[in-house]
């Protein structure tokens, strides 16, 4: 296609063919049922973390502790006004989970959000200059990798000292190499396509052939990416504090499945195990749902 | 030749990788600042800590330091663990090769189970088999290994008493040699089948959590392979000298398949390694990942140290042995046809 054909066609025209073109993806990827039992369970969590405050009454002053029922300590589900019982401390359990995903969206959404834009600038950068300073940055990044993510992020969180902010940190000390790799190998990839030879024939300066035609084809594998880390994260930051890297009592899921730990091998199964679910739940809801992109934008993956 | 050179590459680039993990090690030492609190007590005068800092350099520039560091690193010094009330290095062989033995048995699982899940998957693509494949390797990786351990510690610990924690009976563990610190091979060694036994029932439990989570990446790679090996010409050739369909799957599909998968092989190894902290702490292994979970509990900082240098170590050594076994099946495949 020459550009002086796209050049002549309208604008709207244009628009309209990106819009059908989105529109049968959005179709081919709801498609699958496990994708939308996916998106179905992340719509929950959603409104669950939106609606906190009027599903539980919060706890003053901090909502993120649950608010103690001393009376029934280790209740079982469905007692004393309990649904989903106390801890040993008289914690509402259900308070735990439902508060606990406004920790969890807090959590994954700050860390992606900060690795993707910090690995696309470094990315970025590495792929479009070259050279020397590509490689530099990018042994920079063969070192990050070097170390698993979350043996990384937990040295990072032990020095920084327990708590749920420093968690939040040391993962996104550690996650932005992966989108750093990514955007560089699509940017190198697009780059050396026939439409962009075709910009620089026409004269577009490199800011405008990144920004109009590098930039928008190398996003995909970046959102598969991002969308499967908004479960990743959630998973290891709870690892975390379960080993004890968050502040005591709070209603993080990893640290009410620690808290229920004891309990859970003396017969009281319910803290730990709900808990633990609530993490399961929302990993498997973005894994679920960054699987069936992944099929749809980059079937290359699938015949490979 | 490439392949070769690809290699040589990241075998001379090895050093460089690891010493840029040592800079990171060390800026994270610095980061709360002088760390002469490990070695000062709070009766000390003023005069007494600075000679304390003299003494480990903490007085000099952060380049010398860091030289200082990294000389006694290369000498094996690694600092004194506050946790095992020993020298970094005294101990950490016993932690490596348990953390080890428990990363390769459940590298073992999630590959064994990865393949047979993968190949089900590809063979039969988008159809009931395939769904509750890829359902079932999902649910593994994002199943919290600490949170999955626990659920079956109540059960086959707690109920039945199947599998004990920890890593043998004292008894027992008296009774042989340990010439490899890997108790299933050191039992073999001593032609011991009680010691063997013993072992294995102490294994079992744990790698099974641990291989639980490394498998999905296995069965991904393997089912696309398997996707792109029905649709090759040799099996077609091998359907067409009327070999029945189970043959062709497992002699032909399979074994083709499996060379692309060993690539991701070395990267859950990372998970496994990664995966361990949490389920050694729930199972009570008295591994690298017990240990380093108790340092940051004590703040002991030349064992977390220690531990991030050595798992990166391991898990690079680890993904160059997969790449160097990848090279080879991969020529072995191309030639053998």
């Amino acid at each position: 296609m020459s550009t002086i054909e796209t050049e002549a066609t309208a604008p709207e025209s244009a628009g309209s063919v990106r819009w059908a073109r989105r529109r049968e993806v959005i179709a081919e990827v709801l498609r699958n049922p496990l994708t939308v039992v996916g998106f179905v369970i992340i719509a929950a969590f959603l409104l669950m973390a939106l609606f906190a405050p009027l599903l539980t009454e919060p706890n003053q002053p901090d909502p993120y502790q649950s608010p103690r029922d001393w009376a029934n300590i280790d209740s079982p589900p469905g007692e004393a006004g309990h649904v989903l019982g106390t801890d040993s401390q008289g914690g509402d359990v259900l308070y735990g989970v439902i508060w606990g995903s406004r920790l969890s969206l807090q959590l994954s959404l700050t860390v992606v959000l900060t690795t993707v834009v910090i690995g696309t600038i470094v990315g970025s950068i590495a792929a479009m200059r070259g050279g020397r300073l590509d490689n530099l940055l990018m042994r920079i990044v063969d070192v990050f990798l070097a170390i698993p993510e979350l043996i990384f992020a937990l040295a990072i969180a032990a020095v920084l000292g327990p708590s749920f902010r420093n968690i939040i940190l040391a993962l996104a000390a550690v996650f932005w190499v992966k989108y750093a790799r990514i955007i560089r190998g699509e940017i190198i990839r697009i780059k050396q396509s026939e439409y962009v030879a075709a910009a620089r024939v026409v004269g577009d300066s490199t800011w405008n052939i990144f920004r109009k035609d590098v930039f928008p084809n190398s996003v995909t594998p970046m959102v598969v990416q991002a969308t499967l880390d908004m479960g990743n994260v959630v998973l290891i930051g709870a690892t975390l504090s379960f080993i004890g890297l968050a502040q005591a009592g709070l209603t993080e899921w990893g640290a009410m499945v620690s808290a229920g730990q004891s309990g859970l091998l003396a017969g009281e199964w319910w803290v730990s195990t709900f808990a633990g679910l609530a993490i399961v739940l929302w990993a498997l809801a973005f894994n679920l749902v960054g699987d069936g992109l992944r099929d749809v934008l980059d079937p290359k993956t699938e015949g490979r | 030749m490439q392949v070769r050179d690809y290699l040589i590459r990241r075998l001379v680039l090895l050093p460089f990788i690891m010493l840029g993990v040592s800079v990171i090690v060390f800026t994270l030492t610095r980061f709360t600042g002088s760390p002469v609190g490990i070695y000062a007590t709070p009766n000390m005068t003023p005069d007494e800590v600075a000679a304390l800092e003299a003494r480990y350099l903490l007085d000099q520039p952060i380049p010398v330091q860091y030289a200082a560091w990294l000389g006694g690193l290369l000498r094996g010094d690694l600092g004194w663990s506050g946790v095992s009330v020993a020298p970094v290095t005294e101990v950490i062989g016993v932690k490596m090769a348990a953390t080890l033995e428990l990363a390769v048995a459940a590298g073992l699982i999630a590959i064994l189970a990865g393949i047979a899940l993968g190949t089900i998957a590809g063979v039969r693509r988008n159809q009931g088999p395939d769904h509750a494949a890829r359902l079932f390797s999902i649910l593994g990786a994002s199943t919290p290994t600490f949170w999955f351990g626990l659920l079956l510690l109540v059960p086959f610990y707690l109920w039945l008493d199947w599998f004990p924690l920890g890593r043998s009976t004292d008894a027992v563990f008296a009774s042989i040699e340990h010439p490899t610190g890997l108790y299933t091979i050191d039992a073999l060694l001593a032609g011991n089948i009680v010691a063997f036994g013993d072992a294995l029932r102490h294994l079992i439990l744990p790698a099974v959590v641990l291989g639980f989570g490394a498998m999905a990446i296995i069965v991904r790679m393997m089912r696309s392979s398997m996707v792109e090996a029905m649709s090759e010409e040799y099996v077609d050739a091998a359907r067409a000298k009327g070999l029945p369909e189970g043959v062709v799957i497992r002699r032909h599909a399979r074994r083709n398949a499996f060379v692309p998968t060993t690539t991701v092989i070395g990267l859950s190894f990372g998970f496994l390694l990664q995966g361990s902290v949490a389920v050694e702490l729930i199972f009570r292994w008295p591994g690298l990942g017990q240990w380093v979970t108790s340092a940051i509990l004590s703040g002991d900082q030349a064992t977390i140290m220690a531990y991030v240098l050595i798992t990166a170590a391991i898990f690079m050594i680890v993904n160059l042995a997969v790449d160097i076994a990848y090279a080879y099946l991969d020529r072995r495949v191309v030639l053998g046809g």
